[in-house]
This record gives C-alpha cells, sequence and structure tokens, in this order.
C-alpha cells in the first residue's frame, strides 16, 4: 500500500469545492425563495433574514400550480403502473423463455432505444390526433408509456436474465403455466428492478416538458414542469416568488432522491454493467 | 377476443394479455393439446403489449416522418416535393447553426465523460468524503432541465450573481446568455453541469466490476495515478466508457430541449438552436411539419453516424489493449 493517504487528501480538497459548486445553485435558489423583492434586490447573497414562507403560497396559488401538480401526480402514476406491468411481463418473456422470434422481438425493442422523442415527434403528434388522443391524460400517458418503454423492457430483460432458469424450469414441472410463473414468482423476484426502473420512469415522466408541451396544449391540461415555464415570464420582475415555484417543483424530486438514491442510482446503472 | 383455434385457450394470467393482444382466456390444464399450445403462445401473449406499442408509436413513426419529409407544407401539403425541404433546410441558417453545435456537442463530449470518469475514479479510491460527493454530484442529474434551466436563469443572468461575483473580482460583466458567442457555451455547461451526474454513477458501478485485485497490484507496484488509470482502469471499463461515450452523446442532442426553452428560446440571434429545437418550432411555432421531419430525419442520421463511428472507435481502441 504505498499510495498514501495524503495524496487522497489533495484530491479531497478539489473536490470539496466542486461540490460546493454543485450545491450552491440549489441553496442559493432556496434562499432566494425565502427572501422579500427588497432583500434579492439590495444582495442577492445575504442569507434571508426573516423566512418568506408566503412566497411559496404566492407561487403556488398564482399560476395554478395546484391544478398543474395534480395532473403531473395523475399522468406519472399511471404511465409508471404501466410502463412496470407491460414491461416485466415482456422482460420476463424475452429473459426467461426460448420461443421463435424471441431474438428478434429483442432486438426490436432494443433499436427502439435508439430513437429518441425529437425524431418521430411529428408523426407521433399526427397518430395520437388520429386518435383524438391530444390533450388527453390517456394520449399523454401512452406517449410516455412508448417513450420509457424500451428502457424499461431493456432494464427488466437484463435483470430477468440473471435470474437463474431453473427456477421456471422448477415451478412449470408443479404445474404453473408460464402465466402463474410470471406472476407468482417473476413479478414477486422483479420487485428490486422494478422499483429502481419505477422511480427512475416516473422521475423522467415528471421531469418530462417536450412531450407534455405536444400533447397537452391546452392550459388546464399543463403539467408541472410546463406550469413552470410559465412561471418566468409572469415573475420576471419577482424573482422570490419565481424562486419559491421553483423550489415546490423540486421538493418532490429532492425527497425522492433523499430516501431513494440507492435505487435510483441502481436503476441508471443496470443497463450500464449487464447490457 | 378471438380464439386462435378451437381448442386453444390461454392460461390463467391471461388478464395482462388479453387487452392487447386478443388471445382469449383459458384452460386450467397446461398439460392438455390446447394447453400445450396455449403455453407455447404464453411468450408471444407477455411480450405482445410491449411490441405493439414500441412498433406502433415508436418505429412506425420512424418511418411515417422519413416519408413525411419527402411531402410539401401548407398549400402543398401531402403531395411529393422530393428533396425541397431538405433543400430548404440547408438554405436555413438557424439550421445551419443547429448543425454547426452539434459539431461543438461532439467536440465537447471527451469532456463530458472525462469529468465524470475522474471524479468516479477518485471516489472508488476512496477519497476522503467519498460517500458525500457522489450523492452530491448526483443529485442534479434527477432534476429536470425545467428547474436546472430555472435556477441557472437566475446565477446567470446580466444583473445576476455570477456577474457580481466576478465583477468584484474585478472581471467585467459578461451577458452569459445574452451574447451570442457565449450563450452556447453556459447552456452547454450547465446541461454538462446538470447530467454528468449520471456518468458518474454509471462509472461507478462500472468500477465495481473492476477486479480490486488489478487495482491493489498497480498500487503496491507503485504505479502512479495517471498510470494506473491508463493501464489499468481504462482498458478494465472499456464497456463502460463506451455505454458512457454512446449515452452521453445521446442525451447531449435529445435532452437539451428543456434547458435551451427555459434559458435561451434558441437565441441571442438564434445562436444555441439545436436540431431537437428546430423541430420544436418548425412543428409548434412555425406549422411546418414536414419540414420539422426532415430536420428530424437529419438528426437521426447524424445520431447513427456519430453513435456507430463512435462504437467502431471505441472498438478498434479496445482491441489493441
Amino acid at each position: 500500500m504505498s499510495r498514501p493517504v495524503p495524496g487522497r487528501w489533495l484530491v479531497a480538497v478539489p473536490m470539496a469545492l466542486l461540490a460546493l459548486a454543485t450545491i450552491y445553485p440549489l441553496l442559493f435558489t432556496v434562499n432566494v425563495a425565502m427572501k422579500t423583492r427588497r432583500e434579492y434586490v439590495l444582495d442577492r447573497f445575504s442569507l434571508a433574514s426573516t423566512l418568506q414562507w408566503d412566497n411559496l403560497g404566492t407561487a403556488w396559488n398564482s399560476v395554478g400550480m395546484g391544478r398543474y401538480f395534480l395532473n403531473s401526480v395523475i399522468v406519472v402514476a399511471c404511465a409508471v403502473a404501466l410502463l412496470l406491468l407491460i414491461g416485466s411481463m415482456a422482460g420476463f418473456a424475452l429473459a426467461q423463455v426460448r420461443f421463435r422470434g424471441s431474438s428478434t422481438l429483442a432486438v426490436v425493442c432494443l433499436a427502439a432505444l435508439f430513437i429518441p422523442f425529437q425524431v418521430i415527434m411529428v408523426p407521433l403528434a399526427r397518430i395520437m390526433a388520429g386518435g383524438g388522443l391530444i390533450d388527453t391524460y390517456p394520449g399523454l400517458v401512452l406517449a410516455y408509456v412508448a417513450q420509457f418503454l424500451p428502457f424499461t423492457v431493456f432494464l427488466m430483460t437484463s435483470y430477468y436474465r440473471a435470474v437463474p432458469t431453473e427456477l421456471v424450469d422448477a415451478a412449470r414441472i408443479d404445474g404453473n403455466t408460464l402465466y402463474g410463473v410470471y406472476r407468482r414468482i417473476m413479478l414477486p423476484m422483479g420487485a428490486p428492478a422494478l422499483l429502481s426502473v419505477g422511480i427512475l420512469d416516473a422521475l423522467f415522466c415528471w421531469n418530462d416538458v417536450l412531450i407534455s408541451l405536444l400533447m397537452m396544449p391546452s392550459a388546464d391540461h399543463r403539467t408541472l414542469m410546463v406550469g413552470i415555464t410559465s412561471l418566468r415570464g409572469q415573475y420576471s420582475a419577482d424573482i422570490p416568488t419565481f424562486a419559491a415555484g421553483v423550489l415546490i417543483a423540486g421538493l418532490p424530486v429532492l425527497v425522492t432522491y433523499l430516501f431513494l438514491q440507492r435505487q435510483i442510482a441502481d436503476g441508471v446503472t443496470a443497463g450500464a454493467t449487464k447490457g | 377476443m378471438s380464439p386462435v383455434g378451437s381448442s386453444v385457450r390461454a392460461a390463467q394470467g391471461a388478464r395482462a394479455g388479453e387487452a392487447v393482444d386478443g388471445r382469449g382466456p383459458a384452460p386450467k390444464s397446461p398439460r392438455g393439446r390446447g394447453g400445450r399450445l396455449a403455453e407455447r403462445l404464453a411468450p408471444y401473449v407477455l411480450v405482445a403489449p410491449a411490441v405493439l406499442i414500441i412498433v406502433v408509436l415508436r418505429l412506425w413513426p420512424l418511418g411515417l416522418g422519413v416519408n413525411f419529409s419527402f411531402t410539401g407544407d401548407c398549400e402543398h401539403n401531402g403531395t411529393p416535393v422530393g428533396l425541397d425541404n431538405y433543400a430548404e433546410l440547408i438554405d436555413d441558417p438557424l439550421f445551419r447553426t443547429a448543425l454547426r453545435n452539434v459539431g461543438l456537442l461532439v467536440l465537447l463530449l471527451p469532456v463530458a465523460v472525462a469529468i465524470p470518469g475522474l471524479l468516479a475514479t477518485f471516489i472508488h479510491l476512496r477519497v476522503p468524503g467519498h460517500p458525500f460527493f457522489r450523492s452530491v454530484y448526483f443529485f442534479p442529474a434527477v432534476l429536470s432541465p425545467v428547474i436546472v434551466g430555472a435556477i441557472f436563469n437566475l446565477l446567470l443572468a446580466f444583473d445576476g450573481p455570477l456577474n457580481a461575483v466576478l465583477g468584484r473580482s474585478g472581471a467585467g460583466p459578461v451577458d452569459w446568455l445574452g451574447d451570442p458567442d457565449v450563450a452556447i457555451f453556459a447552456v452547454v455547461g450547465v446541461h454538462i453541469w446538470a447530467t454528468s451526474g449520471m456518468a458518474l454513477v454509471v462509472f461507478l458501478a462500472g468500477f465495481a466490476t473492476l477486479d480490486p485485485a488489478l487495482l491493489d497490484a498497480a498500487r503496491v507496484d507503485g504505479a502512479s495515478l495517471a498510470r494506473m488509470i491508463w493501464h489499468v482502469i481504462i482498458p478494465g471499463l472499456s464497456r463502460t466508457i463506451q455505454f458512457v461515450v454512446v449515452t452521453t452523446m445521446i442525451g447531449m442532442l435529445t435532452s437539451m430541449f428543456g434547458l435551451l426553452y427555459v434559458m435561451t428560446s434558441g437565441g441571442p440571434e438564434g445562436s444555441t438552436y439545436l436540431p431537437e429545437y428546430y423541430i420544436w418550432v418548425q412543428q409548434g411555432q412555425m406549422s411546418r411539419p414536414a419540414l420539422a421531419s426532415a430536420a428530424s430525419t437529419v438528426l437521426f442520421l447524424v445520431m447513427l453516424v456519430v453513435g456507430l463511428l463512435q462504437v467502431g472507435l471505441l472498438r478498434r481502441a479496445g482491441r489493441e489493449d
């Protein structure tokens, strides 16, 4: 062990500075959200002298953020539930069952991973409009499912691939059908992966702007992230209220992160190491 | 619900499959003749919803879009116009800027990969406080580009805090988001700030698969950090690096919309246009869906070419080691 400790401390200093640079913009925003307008104009950096919780209320009530918040919750919950169900079914079949055409179907799913939304945006909008799905909750849910399904299938496939196939064989000898194996064994066994993938899918959907802008043109149906962008125009002169709105929108993500960081990281990395 | 064959009843759990696939419900006897057929169909039923959605809403639109790009907009709606849309793209200074910016992104790619790679190396080598660093660096990656963009709108405003700091230290204020020569770098910088956490976590997972004995051996031999990175880490992580390079590039080309939308709206003077933003503007604002489709097709080709080139290059580099 000749690589000594002092060298590590030497690296720790710039890394700490970088960590500060990462965290400072966030703290700055929280601080601004707690200031009065006057305080912000006078000195941007001073700590808020009294915490202006009212800013949060102003942001929440003024531009219908409550409504946007609800829209986001509904759409994200439905999309994630569908993604997990459809994704785990396909992932199990592709990983554990040998059947004709399985590798072709796996390639189809994998290929879709490399088709970004921007590339298919225009025709997709047409298809959705043809089905009367523009500006409806099911439409946006379906758009999210279509967008994140390849990723979900891919991760579930790689997760189930690590499960020994003897398990399936044994369960089938016991008289289970393939559906029974899926429901009784694979679905419960997939829980850790479903959790990781589910959180990640939820984050993707929650954070999305482009798909939501395309699918939900009317103001009533805006999701939270699109709503935030409208806050910006309205409060260009009232930065603290704007910052408060940003804080509200970011809070669910922050809470999720604090509690489920491990699972998020697992989801991000599963594809990289197993694929 | 059309039965596939007279004796065919899919097995009990078809609930999930039937809605989309239409293969009926189910006998209790997996050993009967019909049961065997149902069992043989079962994997298809399980895969069907996913495949249907992916084919109808991902692959088919891709072909549709390519087709669409050879037709006209407005009064020529639907009529074939050959390569007119592509000619118009090439003539459009905004689209040319968008492509130039793609070139810039490709040039900046090594930076966007090296920073998280290096940070992951230090974290893996257990720099003091490494769990904390990991958590902090990763966090911005889970934030929406809208939120990140909004935060940096505040920080980078001309009369904002960053310029105030620069002013105090004597440097002149920089119009981060208002200067056509600076804005694209500001936006890309913010994007790298926000997303390198993803790559960092992927690198760390790669390290976890690296044989620790290799690193220990290098350490015992007294190898310097640089030599360790070059001779042990890079060859050992070639697959991870390949993955990060490709995903980072895809991210740069397809997930900067939120930032552009919030921070610059493509400005100033159109200098921060990227193809994805151009597509959005032509489709949404200008009602030029066919032109937008042509831009989509170009974006797809660019990604395909750059992606394949990278994979090819990295494969070769991997083999030489």
